[in-house]
C-alpha cells in the first residue's frame, strides 16, 4: 500500500514539476513576446530621431532668420521699433494666474514690449514671480500694497473705490527712475500703456499705439454701460466724446483707451493718478496735466474700429469648496491654481 | 528523509515561479520607462516654448552681444528695504513666425470650439486666437450656433492667419431656452460639437495615417501653452485637472501609484462614469474614426453627464492616460466672462450699430 502511495506521490510530484515547467516555458514565451514590445521600441526610437532632426532643423531655421536680420540691425538688442511699456496692476485672487497667463500669451506676439507688472501686495508673491520667470517676456516685477481704507472690501461693488492707483503710480515712478540711467535720445523713445489684467487686447492695437507722439486714443468696447465708448473725430481731431456716462468729464474714457508717449511722461515728473478723484475721473486726473483734448491723436482708423474690450471675468463659485474646507476636506492647497 | 525530499520538492516547485515573477516585472517595465523619459525630454526641448528659442537666439548671436541675462536669471537692485527689491529681467528679442511653421512630425491638434453671437464674442475669439497662434500644428474648427456664417467670425478667422475650418449649425430655438423644464434641453454647444465630429470623420475617412488629437475648447476658458504639448502624446484618451469647475478650486481625476485613473476627485456627483469637464480630456483622432457612432447625446442628458455620454462609447476608465504630472498641475482654467452691463444703450441703442465689437 505504501509503495503504491509512494509511487502515486512520486507521479504527482513529477506531474506537478512538469506542469510548472510547462508554465515557465509558456511564460518565457510571453516574455519572448516582449520582443514585440521591442518592435514597439523601434518606432519610438525612430520617433526620437525624427524629433531630433526636427529640432536641428528648427535651430537651423532660427540661425538663418537671424542671419537674414543681421544686416538690417546694427546690434541685436537695439531695434527700430519703439518700446511699449505696459503697466499692469494685479492682485491675488482665484483667477489671477489664469488672467495673467492669457494676457502674457497676447503680449508674446508683440515685439519690443516691456511688461511692468505691479502687485497689490506688501511682498512679491511666489505665484507671480514664478509665472514671470517662465512667461518669456521682458518684464519688471514691482509691488506696492494699497492702503486699507482705499481697498475694496468683500461685497463692495467694483466701482466703489478706484483700483490699481498706487500700483500704476509705482509703475510710473519706476519708469522715470529707470530712464534716468539711460542717457541719450533713444532711451526717451517709447509708449506707456495701462493694461488691466482682465481686458482683451487685439494685436493691432499695439501697432497703432507705437506711433504716439503725445497722447493717442481709440474706442474701447463693452465699457461705460455700452457696446463701446469712443472719441468722435472730425478732420483728424477729437471734437467730442461718445459716451453714455458723465460725458462732462475732461477725458471721459477708460484706462484702456489711451496711451502716453514716454517723452511726455518723463517731461512731467509729477503727473500721476489721483486716488482721491471722484469715480470715473481717474483717467482725467492723469491726462489733464499732460495734454489738452485738441492735442489728442486719434488711432484705430480715426476711431472707427474697436481694438480693445473691457471684459471682466466672473468670480468662480466656490460654495462647495468652502463647505469642504469647513470639514477640513478642501482641495490640496499645495496645487497652485 | 521524506521530510528533506519534501522540502526539496517544494523548493524546486517554488523557485521557478519566483524567478519568473521577478524577471517578468523588471523586464516589462524598465525599457518603457527609459523610452518615455527620453521622449519627454525631447518634447520639452523642442516645443516648450518661445523661452527656449530666446535662449538659443542669445547663444547664437553671442559674438557682439552685450552681457544680457539669460532666461531664468534675475537682476535684483536693492533699494532701502528688502521687500522693495525690484526684479528686472531683460530678454533678447526673438524672431517668431505667427503661427509657427508646420511640422511633418508633430500630431495635429484639432480644436473644436462652438461659439455663438453675443457682445463679448469677438473679444473672446480674439484672445483665444492669440493663444492658439503659439501652438504648432494646430487646426481650429470653429462652429457657429447660427443659421449662416457671420461676417464677424469669417473675417476674424481670416485675419488671424491660423489654420481653420469654419462651420455652422443652428440649435433649434426651443432647445436653446434653458430653465424651461417642460422642453427637453440640449446642452449648449452639443449640436455644434457633433457637427465637428462628423466633419472630422468625413474628412479623414480615407487618410487614416495622419496622427491627430481632438480637443474640445470653449471660447471663454484660459489655456496654458504647456497643455497642448501634454495632449499631443495621447494614445487613446488623456485626462488632466481643470480649475474652477464643480464649485471647487479644481476638479481632477484620481490617479493611483501605477499611473491609472481609478476615480474622480469631485464633489458634484463623483459617481458619474466620467466626472470631468469638457476641457479636461483629449481624444486621439484614430479612436474617433474607429468608433463612428460615438457622439454627444443630444437629449435626456442630466446636468454634468454630457462628457460621459461621449466618453463611455470610446474608452473605459482603465484606458485613460493621466497627464500634467500625474494630474497634479493645473494647465487649464474654466474661466467665465461676465456679461457686460449695457444699461446705457437704452431701448433704441445709443451707439452706432454698424461698428463691429
Amino acid at each position: 500500500m505504501t509503495a503504491r502511495m509512494k509511487l502515486k506521490l512520486k507521479t504527482v510530484f513529477v506531474l506537478y514539476f512538469m506542469v510548472s515547467l510547462m508554465g515557465l516555458i509558456y511564460a518565457l514565451m510571453q516574455l519572448g513576446q516582449h520582443c514585440d514590445c521591442a518592435e514597439h521600441d523601434l518606432p519610438k526610437d525612430r520617433a526620437i530621431s525624427r524629433l531630433q532632426e526636427e529640432l536641428y532643423r528648427l535651430q537651423g531655421q532660427i540661425r538663418q532668420l537671424e542671419k537674414a536680420k543681421q544686416p538690417e540691425k546694427k546690434q541685436p538688442p537695439k531695434s527700430s521699433l519703439s518700446t511699449i511699456f505696459v503697466i499692469t496692476p494685479t492682485y491675488a485672487r482665484l483667477v489671477q494666474k489664469a488672467e495673467l497667463t492669457r494676457l502674457s500669451q497676447t503680449f508674446l506676439h508683440v515685439p519690443q514690449l516691456h511688461w511692468i507688472l505691479v502687485e497689490d501686495s506688501p511682498r512679491k508673491t511666489p505665484l507671480v514671480s514664478n509665472f514671470l520667470m517662465k512667461c518669456g517676456l521682458t518684464y519688471t516685477h514691482l509691488n506696492v500694497p494699497t492702503a486699507k481704507e482705499r481697498k475694496l472690501q468683500e461685497g463692495d461693488p467694483s466701482w466703489l473705490k478706484p483700483r490699481g492707483v498706487e500700483q500704476r503710480n509705482e509703475g510710473l515712478r519706476w519708469l522715470r527712475e529707470d530712464r534716468k540711467t539711460e542717457p541719450g535720445d533713444d532711451g526717451q523713445q517709447g509708449v506707456v500703456y495701462f493694461a488691466d489684467d482682465d481686458n482683451t487686447y487685439s494685436l493691432q492695437l499695439f501697432e497703432e499705439m507705437r506711433s504716439t507722439q503725445r497722447v493717442s486714443i481709440w474706442p474701447v468696447g463693452l465699457v461705460g454701460g455700452m457696446k463701446f465708448e469712443s472719441p468722435v473725430v472730425e478732420g483728424g481731431k477729437v471734437v467730442r466724446f461718445h459716451t453714455g456716462w458723465r460725458p462732462s468729464r475732461p477725458f471721459p474714457m477708460d484706462m484702456a483707451g489711451f496711451a502716453v508717449s514716454l517723452r511726455l511722461v518723463l517731461a512731467n515728473p509729477d503727473a500721476c493718478f489721483d486716488g482721491e478723484a471722484p469715480m470715473g475721473f481717474l483717467e482725467s486726473s492723469l491726462l489733464k496735466g499732460l495734454v489738452t483734448v485738441d492735442e489728442l491723436e486719434p488711432k484705430a482708423d480715426n476711431c472707427t474700429k474697436v481694438l480693445v474690450w473691457h471684459t471682466r471675468t466672473e468670480k468662480p463659485k466656490m460654495k462647495r469648496e468652502e463647505a469642504l474646507q469647513v470639514q477640513g476636506l478642501g482641495s490640496d492647497p499645495a496645487v497652485e491654481v | 528523509m521524506p521530510k528533506r525530499r519534501d522540502i526539496l520538492a517544494i523548493v524546486l516547485i517554488v523557485l521557478p515561479w519566483t524567478l519568473l515573477i521577478t524577471v517578468w516585472h523588471q523586464s516589462a517595465i524598465a525599457p518603457f520607462l527609459a523610452i518615455r523619459k527620453a521622449c519627454h525630454h525631447l518634447v520639452k526641448e523642442i516645443f516648450i516654448i518661445p523661452e527656449r528659442l530666446a535662449v538659443h537666439h542669445h547663444r547664437l548671436s553671442d559674438e557682439g552681444g552685450e552681457g544680457r541675462r539669460e532666461a531664468g536669471g534675475q537682476d535684483s537692485k536693492e533699494y532701502c528695504a528688502s521687500d522693495k527689491d525690484i526684479v528686472e529681467v531683460v530678454r533678447t528679442e526673438y524672431v517668431y513666425t505667427r503661427p509657427p511653421p508646420w511640422s511633418d512630425v508633430l500630431p495635429t491638434i484639432h480644436i473644436i470650439t462652438p461659439t455663438y453671437s453675443r457682445p463679448v464674442q469677438k473679444a473672446e475669439l480674439t484672445r483665444i486666437a492669440n493663444t492658439f497662434l503659439h501652438v504648432p500644428n494646430l487646426h481650429w474648427i470653429l462652429i457657429e450656433d447660427s443659421q449662416r456664417r457671420t461676417p464677424l467670425v469669417t473675417s476674424l478667422l481670416r485675419e488671424t492667419g491660423l489654420n481653420y475650418t469654419h462651420l455652422n449649425v443652428e440649435t433649434p430655438k426651443n432647445f436653446k431656452v434653458r430653465g424651461d423644464t417642460r422642453d427637453p434641453r440640449i446642452p449648449r454647444g452639443t449640436m455644434q460639437r457633433n457637427l465637428a465630429l462628423r466633419w472630422l470623420r468625413e474628412t479623414f475617412k480615407n487618410n487614416n495615417s495622419q496622427p491627430g488629437i481632438v480637443y474640445f475648447a470653449d471660447d471663454d476658458n484660459s489655456y496654458s501653452l504647456e497643455l497642448f504639448e501634454e495632449m499631443r502624446s495621447t494614445r487613446k484618451v488623456s485626462v488632466w485637472p481643470v480649475a474652477f469647475v464643480g464649485g471647487l478650486r479644481y476638479e481632477s481625476p484620481k490617479v493611483n501609484a501605477a499611473g491609472k485613473v481609478y476615480g474622480w476627485k469631485t464633489v458634484f456627483d463623483p459617481h458619474r462614469p466620467f466626472a470631468i469637464d469638457m476641457a479636461g480630456f483629449a481624444i486621439n483622432l484614430k479612436l474617433i474614426l474607429a468608433k463612428p457612432q460615438a457622439y454627444f447625446k443630444l437629449r435626456g442628458v442630466k446636468g454634468g453627464y454630457q462628457e460621459s455620454s461621449l466618453l463611455r462609447e470610446l474608452v473605459t476608465l482603465n484606458d485613460l492616460e493621466p497627464k500634467a504630472a500625474n494630474c497634479t498641475k493645473i494647465l487649464v482654467w474654466h474661466t467665465r466672462t461676465e456679461k457686460p452691463v449695457l444699461v446705457n444703450e437704452g431701448k433704441k441703442g445709443f451707439t452706432d450699430p454698424n461698428m463691429e465689437i
